[in-house]
């Protein structure tokens, strides 16, 4: 009776601690918002960036902070934001248009994206995984069925085939979607006046000017330099503390 | 008698010889020249050679300005042909090359009894300096005759600006019969500039001084990077030849050592290399250093001046020549010529205004080794902010060493026709935007001014991809225990349809060899009537699936449908059965009559559902 007690007593306080972080968050997040509509943009970042720090990431969280960047002519960091409400929601109309805006008005550079790429953005990455996985076990199912049974049924055989062949394309597309050009190695920049250069020195030639804002795909990364493909299919050495990952 | 005619034998062979030697005795003279080519101090041999004379009278020095020239020594000479013989004497004459210049040795006069001969006039060249090189269009030549190898750096020019590309190439000369092989280098040495990579340019024999030589041809682009005077040089080269292996033992003089002159081929091994084995060793060979004199580039620098030196021109196009304010025009600059590429950068806007330009792309073909001479092209893809009639000026400057001044290229004008007045606006922003989504901003509207803020956080999510985190792996234990569950379930139905096959079976075989039994004469009634109840208890309990135990005689009438003389057959059939196992009638008959055998026979046989 006293173990029971002191089970619902725990269960309480895990749902009364994440009740009370949610509405804490909230609290901060309305704040943000208000120094936002009062003009307070930099305030405003402070207020979202904690939020962000604290792990509390939601799309709406980084839209909202893009456009405080944006307020504050930061484009970099805006387009940064956007592409993070993005990458969490795809279909963010809000987050979609505003990035467009930002990336005019800083004249960003974006990765061209191959064409498996393009045809496999019907869907995400999340739900590629979720099609897989779901493929998988019909297709085990009807196997299993399939070994067990005394007559081998046709259509249990093309459901099974089918199934499998499901999976396969959706594990590969899973693969080209996080390894491509907008997945897990997408980054920003957010410095000013980035040049891509040959060598990691910055004494050495440049290849290309990269606005802020400019998207590159981390390639590898040594020391204080990361090695990165960039727009119009070139790749060089661009500075690491000025460029931002998407996804955290 | 016979001693006398002897005698006239040998007079007369006598005689013919004198005769003989009389002729081939009509005096001539040559001369020659060691090598017609020399430097100051490079000493050179001149032979006067006199045939068919004894005492003839030459002088011991001849007197050409420029040149010392001292009889050293003669040496005589027979020769027998065909019985006829012939004499001469060659007079040794050393010519010191004492300045530059082509030297004329006139023709000497040589006083052979009473008549006199002329040698012919002779001609040698004189450099100021063993290094050649800096002269084009010159052979190369070892400085010593008796080198196994050589190298020769060559220059066209002896000054340069900074930072202006000098075409090089390294001659490598390597007596074939040494077996050479390169082992290390070539390599440019000296400091104060950056040479490119050498590319072997190519490999023919030559003949130098007398000596064939395989001379192999690099070439390479050199820049200096000061400015100041310094050496070019010298270029070394690691050879690994093959040598005598006892070069001081007496030997014959080889056809290659033609003064004697210790040449190290005139050794037996170079005539026989089976007969003995040569040494292999490292020979490094070094060219000698030119003086370079490298002078600064001129101050007054146009602003496009980006370090290009050399001779360019520069063809432009853009496309497409008709586009809205905003949409992107790609403008193509082509620079062709000859020079340092890897400075030449992108043609400058002459005027930017109301243009965005975005950071260029270029593209390096050379058309020669080392890239001196080639094209590079720029795109740079620039948009209208407003109407504009044409594509403003671009313009490329460099240095021209010849003209020794900078150069400014221009575009010629391109005419494009930009439509609308103004940059898109923020339509995309606006058509996309969710009407029920909470607060506009506070701060004005610009022309493209983003939307507004979201009040609600909405739920926390995260970056990491479904399939990397645990709750997706966790989770597809509910589809795999489902996934066993069947498994376990269809093969546990499938034991057991086999055992239910297994008693049918068994049932099966049971009521044939009854059947067989009852056909038989030879059992007693108690058992054939036990035998003929258990194949209908049997029959029964495989049509009904029962166990044949609990099949009496109603329940097997009801299983196969008897009507009233069927059923009461059957019925006596198991009171028959029962009588003779329980009440001892089996002491009786010991035989069962044929008819009853027959009507038993009969009612089971006709059991059927």
């Amino acid at each position: 009776m006293k173990g029971r007690t002191l089970l619902v007593d725990l269960c309480c306080a895990v749902i009364w601690t994440c009740v009370a972080a949610s509405a804490f968050a909230q609290t901060d997040f309305d704040k943000a918002n208000q120094e936002y509509a009062q003009g307070h943009f930099k305030e405003a970042i402070g207020g979202y960036e904690t939020l962000v720090r604290s792990g509390q990431w939601s799309a709406n969280l980084f839209y909202d902070l893009g456009n405080a960047y944006f307020r504050t002519s930061d484009f970099g960091r805006a387009i940064l934001n956007y592409e993070r409400a993005l990458a969490l929601e795809r279909h963010h109309p809000e987050a979609a248009a505003n990035l467009q805006i930002a990336r005019d008005e800083a004249r960003a550079l974006e990765m061209q994206q191959s064409w498996p790429e393009r045809y496999l953005q019907f869907a995400s990455l999340n739900q590629y995984s979720i099609a897989a996985a779901i493929a998988f076990w019909v297709g085990a199912f009807c196997t299993v069925v399939l070994i067990f049974a005394r007559r081998r049924s046709a259509r249990l055989i093309a459901l099974s085939l089918l199934s499998f062949s499901v999976c396969a394309l959706a594990i590969l597309a899973t693969y080209e979607i996080d390894n491509g050009s907008k997945g897990r190695a997408l980054a920003i920049i957010t410095g000013d006046n980035v040049q891509a250069r040959l060598a990691t020195a910055d004494t050495a030639n440049s290849i290309l000017a990269l606005p802020q804002g400019s998207e590159i795909k981390i390639l590898s990364t040594r020391g204080d330099w990361i090695y990165a493909a960039l727009p119009n299919d070139l790749r060089g050495w661009i500075p690491a503390k000025s460029t931002e990952l998407v996804r955290m | 008698m016979h001693s006398s005619r002897i005698g006239l034998v040998l007079i007369a062979l006598i005689a013919v010889l004198g005769t003989n030697t009389a002729f081939a005795e009509s005096p001539s003279v040559t001369a020659v020249l060691g090598n017609s080519e020399a430097v100051v101090g490079q000493m050179v041999q001149m032979e006067i050679k006199v045939t068919g004379a004894n005492n003839a009278g030459l002088p011991t020095e001849i007197s050409v300005d420029g040149l010392e020239i001292h009889q050293t020594g003669t040496s005589r000479q027979f020769e027998m042909h065909n019985l006829t013989t012939s004499s001469s004497t060659v007079y040794i004459y050393t010519i010191l090359p004492l300045k530059p210049g082509t030297f004329a040795i006139p023709p000497q006069t040589i006083r052979v009894g009473s008549s006199s001969l002329r040698t012919p006039a002779l001609k040698l060249n004189v450099s100021d300096s063993p290094n050649r090189s800096t002269r084009s269009n010159q052979t190369a030549q070892p400085a010593n005759t008796n080198q196994l190898a050589f190298a020769e750096l060559i220059v066209p020019k002896k000054s340069a600006f900074v930072g202006e590309i000098v075409p090089a190439e390294i001659r490598l000369g390597f007596d074939p019969r040494a077996h050479p092989k390169l082992i290390d280098g070539p390599e440019v040495s000296g400091q104060g500039f950056t040479a490119q990579k050498l590319q072997q340019g190519g490999e023919n024999l030559e003949t130098i001084n007398g000596r064939t030589y395989d001379v192999v041809t690099f070439k390479t682009a050199i820049a200096a990077a000061r400015a100041g005077k310094f050496d070019l040089g010298p270029v070394k080269a690691k050879v690994q030849v093959v040598t005598p292996r006892a070069p001081g033992t007496r030997r014959s003089r080889s056809p290659f050592d033609l003064f004697n002159l210790d040449d190290p081929f005139s050794d037996p091994f170079f005539s026989d290399p089976f007969g003995q084995f040569g040494e292999r060793r490292e020979v490094e060979i070094n060219s000698e250093p030119i003086a370079f004199e490298v002078k600064p580039l001129p101050a007054n620098a146009p602003a496009s001046f980006s370090g290009a030196i050399g001779n360019f021109t520069m063809t432009t196009e853009a496309k497409p020549n008709s586009v809205q304010v905003g949409d992107p025009i790609t403008v193509t600059s082509t620079i062709s010529g000859r020079g340092n590429f890897d400075r030449v950068n992108a043609p400058a806007l002459e005027d930017e205004h109301g243009w965005h330009k975005y950071p260029p792309s270029s593209k390096f073909k050379q058309d020669d080794e080392v890239g001196i001479s080639g094209t590079k092209t720029f795109e740079m893809v620039v948009s209208p902010d407003e109407k504009k009639q044409s594509i403003p000026l671009l313009a490329f400057s460099y240095f021209d060493p010849v003209k020794e001044r900078y150069m400014t290229l221009h575009s010629d004008p391109i005419a494009i026709t930009v439509q609308g007045g103004a940059a898109p606006g923020p339509s995309v922003a606006a058509q996309s935007a969710s009407p029920t989504s909470a607060t506009t901003s506070a701060v004005p509207a610009k022309p493209q001014d983003i939307l507004y803020q979201l009040t609600e956080r909405g739920s926390v999510q995260s970056f990491t991809p479904l399939y990397v985190r645990p709750i997706f792996w966790t989770a597809q234990l509910i589809p795999l225990l489902a996934l066993l569950g069947l498994a376990g379930w269809k093969m546990r139905q499938a034991r057991i349809g086999n055992r239910e096959a297994r008693r049918i079976a068994a049932l099966q075989h049971e009521a044939a060899e009854l059947m067989r039994k009852l056909r038989r004469n030879d059992v007693s009634p108690q058992e054939y009537y036990a035998e003929a109840s258990r194949v209908v208890r049997v029959k029964a309990a495989l049509a009904r699936n029962a166990d044949p135990n609990t099949i009496d005689a109603e329940t097997a009438a009801d299983t196969f449908g008897l009507n009233g003389d069927s059923r009461e057959r059957l019925k006596r059939l198991f009171e028959q059965s029962d009588e003779l196992q329980y009440s001892g009638a089996h002491n009786g008959s010991k035989r069962i009559s044929p008819e009853n055998r027959r009507d038993v026979l009969e009612l089971i046989e006709d059991l059927r559902v």
